[in-house]
C-alpha cells in the first residue's frame, strides 16, 4: 500500500498533475506515512525529470510542470515534518529570487527546480524582490547560498545593491552569493563581488555544490 | 521626408476575416473579464474617470468594449514625426515601410565573436554608420548600452542619447526606465527634433510605473509613441500563435486607451517583439519561424484597427556570428513582416538577441532592406513594362536586348544591386583576393566613417543645452541614490565632469 502511494506520488509529479500530487500528499499524511520518505520520493521524481531535461529529452514546460506538481504537495508534507519535529537532510539551503524591478521568472524557476532535484532546500522568493526581503529570508531560513537573477541590463545593478546591503548588515560573510540571468556576465559578477556565476541552469547547480564544498 | 519604401500590392493575409473577428472578440473578452494590472495610480484615475472597472487596491483595470473600440478609432492611421533635418522627417502609414536598428548591449569582436563593451568611439562609429545608411530611417534607443570608461548604469542611455543627438540628425527613441525619458525628451526638444516615447508592456497583462509614466510624458510633450510588447510565447504568452496575438492585443490596447484618453488623436504605433520560447534553455528563440507567424497575424489584426505596426523581431538572431544562420534568421521575418503590412521593420545592426550589435552587420542589413524594398515596390504590368512590341521587334536569336533603350531604362528600375554582396564570377573573385560580403562591408564602413558628416552639426547653443541637461541628470541621480559615491568618483574622473 505504502509503495503504491510513493509510486503514485512520483507518477503525479512526472505527469505534471498538481491536483493528484496535493491529494496524494494529504492522503499519505492521513495514513501516517513518514513525511521525509514522501519528500524523498518526490525528489527522486523531480531528479528524473531534471535528468531528462539535461539529456534534451524533456523540455522546459515539462520541468516547470513537474516543479509545480511538487510545489503543490511540498507545503502539506513540510507542515507534517514541522508538526512531528522531524529533521530534513539536504545539501544546503538556498534563497532564490529575481531582483527588484525585474519581473522575469523563467530562468529562476529552472534553477529552483534543478537545485531541488539535486537535493538542496530551495526557498523561491519570487520576482521583484528588494534587498530587505532577501536579507529577511537569509536570516529566516539560515541560508547557505543566496541566488539572484536579473534579466535586464537596467536591473542587473540591483544585484550589486543587494550585496552592498548585506555587507552593511554584516551578513555578507554568512552566505555565498551566486548570480545569473540574461544581463549578467562573468566580469559583471566579479565586479559586484558575487562568489560565482554560471550562464546555464545545470551549470548553476554545479556551482552551488562548489560554493558549499559538496 | 522619409516615406521609406512603398508597398504596391495588397498586404499578405494568413487568416480569414472571420478568424480576425474571433481574435478581436477574444481580446475584448480578456480586457473586459480579466483586465490588466497597472502599477500607476495616475493612470488608474484616468481609467476610472472613463468608466473602466478599477480596483485601486489590486490595481486591476477592466475595460468596457465600447471604450476600447472608440479609442482604437481615435488613433490616427498615419502620422508624421519631425526630425532635426527635415529630410529625415518620418511618415508612418499603412503602405509605406520604414527601417531602423535593433540594439545590442555590447559590440562583438569579429575574430572571436565574443561580446565586449564598446569604446565611446565605437559607439559613435555605429551611430555614424546608421546615420549614413539611406534606408535607416530613424534610430532606436541605444544602439549600444553605453560605452566603456565607468559610466553609472543609470546614465548610460542618457549619455547614449547625447551621442546620437551629436552624431545623427535622424529621429530616435526615448526609453522609460528610471525617469531617463524626462531628460532625453528634454534633449530632443532643445535641438528641435521629436523623439518617440516608448512605454513597454510587461507580460502577462502588467504595467509598471515608469513605463506608464511614458504615456503621460508623451501627452505632455505631444510626442509620437512606439508601444512595445515583448512576450515570449510558451512562457509569458500562450504557446499558440493566435492566443499569443490575443495576449499581445490585450497588452497593447490599454496603452492605446490611456493615450487617447489623455490626448485624443495621439500618434501611436505598436511594436511587436513577441518571441518564441526556446524550451531547451528558457531563452527567447530569436529568428524562429513562429516569430514570423506571429508578426503576420499581428499585422493583419492591427491593419484592421488602422494603427501602424512595428516588427521588432526582425533584427535579433540566435546566431553569435555574422553567418548563414544570421542571414536567414533576419531575412525571413523581415520579408514576411514587410509583405504582411508592417509600417516599420526593426532590422539593422543586431547580431545575437539584444546582446550584440555591429556596424558591419548594419551595412549587410542594408542590402536586406534594399532587396525587400525593391520587392515591395512590386511589378509594373503597364504597356511599356509588358514590352510586347519590343519582344516582337527583337525576335529570335541573333536578336538581344542589351543595346535597347528599354533595357537601359528598365534594368535599374527592376533590379536591386546589393552594395556588399559578392557578385563576382569565379575568376574575378580569385583575382579580387577572394573577398566575402563581410570584407566588402568593411570597405563600405571605412568609406562611410572617413566621409560621412552629420548634417547639420549641433550649434554651440544646442551643444551647451545638451551639456546642461546631462549635468541636471547627473545631479538628479546623485540625489536619488542611483549613482553611488564610488560610481561618481570613477565617472567624474574618467569623463572630466
Amino acid at each position: 500500500m505504502n509503495n503504491d502511494i510513493f509510486e503514485d506520488l512520483k507518477k503525479a509529479i512526472k505527469e505534471y498533475d498538481t491536483e493528484a500530487a496535493a491529494s496524494l500528499a494529504k492522503k499519505a499524511i492521513g495514513e501516517k506515512i513518514e513525511p521525509l520518505k514522501l519528500l524523498d520520493a518526490m525528489t527522486v521524481a523531480i531528479r528524473e525529470v531534471g535528468d531528462g531535461f539535461g539529456r534534451g529529452e524533456l523540455w522546459l514546460p515539462d520541468l516547470v510542470g513537474a516543479a509545480d506538481a511538487m510545489s503543490a504537495a511540498t507545503p502539506i508534507i513540510e507542515e507534517e515534518i514541522k508538526r512531528i519535529g522531524a529533521k530534513r537532510e539536504s545539501l544546503g539551503t538556498i534563497v532564490v529570487g529575481t531582483v527588484f524591478g525585474d519581473i522575469h521568472s523563467i530562468g529562476k524557476t529552472m534553477i529552483c527546480t534543478l537545485l531541488t532535484a539535486e537535493g538542496f532546500k530551495v526557498h523561491d522568493l519570487g520576482i521583484n524582490i528588494k534587498a530587505e526581503q532577501f536579507l529577511e529570508a537569509i536570516k529566516k531560513y539560515n541560508a547557505d547560498i543566496l541566488a539572484m537573477s536579473a534579466l535586464m541590463t537596467m536591473t542587473a545593478p540591483e544585484q550589486r545593491k543587494v550585496i552592498k546591503f548585506l555587507e552593511n548588515e554584516n551578513l555578507r560573510e554568512k552566505v555565498k552569493i551566486m548570480v545569473g540571468g540574461g544581463a549578467i556576465t562573468e566580469e559583471f559578477s566579479k565586479n559586484i563581488g558575487a562568489d560565482g556565476y554560471d550562464p546555464t541552469a545545470p551549470g548553476a547547480v554545479k556551482l552551488a555544490r562548489q560554493l558549499i564544498g559538496k | 521626408m522619409s516615406r521609406g519604401f512603398i508597398r504596391n500590392f495588397p498586404a499578405f493575409k494568413l487568416l480569414s476575416d472571420e478568424n480576425i473577428d474571433q481574435i478581436h472578440r477574444g481580446t475584448l473578452d480578456v480586457l473586459q473579464k480579466t483586465g490588466v494590472t497597472v502599477y500607476n495610480d495616475k493612470a488608474l484615475k484616468v481609467f476610472k474617470n472613463a468608466d473602466c472597472d478599477v480596483d485601486f487596491d489590486s490595481k486591476r483595470v477592466k475595460f468596457p468594449p465600447g471604450l476600447v473600440e472608440e479609442c482604437l478609432r481615435k488613433a490616427p492611421t498615419s502620422f508624421r514625426v519631425k526630425a532635426r533635418n527635415q529630410k529625415h522627417d518620418l511618415l508612418l502609414g499603412p503602405n509605406n515601410v520604414l527601417f531602423f536598428n535593433f540594439p545590442g548591449t555590447d559590440t562583438v569582436d569579429l575574430n572571436t565573436w565574443e561580446p565586449r563593451t564598446p569604446t565611446e568611439q565605437e559607439h559613435i562609429d555605429l551611430i555614424k554608420v546608421l546615420d549614413a545608411l539611406e534606408n535607416v530611417h530613424f534610430l532606436n534607443a541605444y544602439p549600444y548600452f553605453g560605452f566603456s570608461g565607468g559610466i553609472p548604469e543609470v546614465m548610460k542611455e542618457i549619455e547614449g542619447v547625447a551621442l546620437r543627438m551629436r552624431n545623427s540628425t535622424k529621429v530616435t527613441v526615448a526609453i522609460a526606465n528610471n525617469d531617463i525619458d524626462r531628460f532625453t525628451i528634454k534633449m530632443a526638444k532643445s535641438i528641435g527634433t521629436e523623439i518617440f516615447a516608448n512605454p513597454n508592456t510587461s507580460s502577462p497583462l502588467t504595467y509598471y510605473t515608469d513605463q506608464v509614466n511614458a504615456c503621460f510624458l508623451a501627452a505632455e510633450y505631444d510626442l509620437p509613441s512606439m508601444i512595445w510588447e515583448g512576450a515570449t510565447y510558451g512562457g509569458t504568452a500562450p504557446a499558440s500563435t493566435s492566443g499569443a496575438v490575443i495576449l499581445s492585443n490585450a497588452e497593447l490596447i490599454p496603452y492605446i486607451v490611456l493615450m487617447q484618453l489623455l490626448k485624443p488623436g495621439a500618434r501611436v504605433s505598436v511594436a511587436n517583439l513577441v518571441l518564441a520560447q526556446n524550451m531547451g534553455n528558457g531563452a527567447p528563440a530569436f529568428g524562429e519561424i513562429g516569430v514570423s507567424l506571429h508578426n503576420v497575424v499581428f499585422n493583419q489584426v492591427w491593419r484592421r484597427y488602422g494603427i501602424p505596426t512595428v516588427s521588432s523581431s526582425c533584427g535579433p538572431t540566435s546566431s553569435k556570428r555574422i553567418d548563414f544562420q544570421n542571414g536567414y534568421q533576419k531575412m525571413m521575418p523581415t520579408l514576411l513582416s514587410a509583405i504582411s503590412g508592417s509600417s516599420v521593420l526593426q532590422l539593422y545592426s543586431s547580431i545575437y538577441g539584444e546582446i550584440t550589435a555591429h556596424p558591419i552587420q548594419a551595412i549587410l542589413d542594408d542590402d536586406i532592406a534594399g532587396m525587400i524594398g525593391r520587392f515591395l515596390e512590386g511589378v509594373d504590368a503597364g504597356d511599356e513594362a509588358l514590352a510586347i512590341d519590343l519582344i516582337n521587334e527583337v525576335g529570335p536569336i541573333p536578336g538581344h536586348y542589351l543595346g535597347k533603350a528599354h533595357t537601359r531604362k528598365w534594368w535599374k528600375k527592376e533590379q536591386f544591386a546589393p552594395k556588399s554582396a559578392d557578385r563576382l564570377t569565379y575568376p574575378e573573385w580569385l583575382k579580387a583576393d577572394k573577398k566575402s560580403c563581410i570584407e566588402y562591408a568593411m570597405d563600405r564602413m571605412e568609406k562611410i566613417l572617413s566621409t560621412h558628416k552629420v548634417d547639420p552639426p549641433l550649434t554651440e547653443k544646442q551643444e551647451s543645452d545638451i551639456e546642461d541637461i546631462l549635468s541636471e541628470a547627473r545631479s538628479y541621480y546623485r540625489e536619488n541614490g542611483l549613482i553611488s559615491d564610488e560610481e561618481w568618483d570613477v565617472y567624474k574622473k574618467n569623463f572630466k565632469i
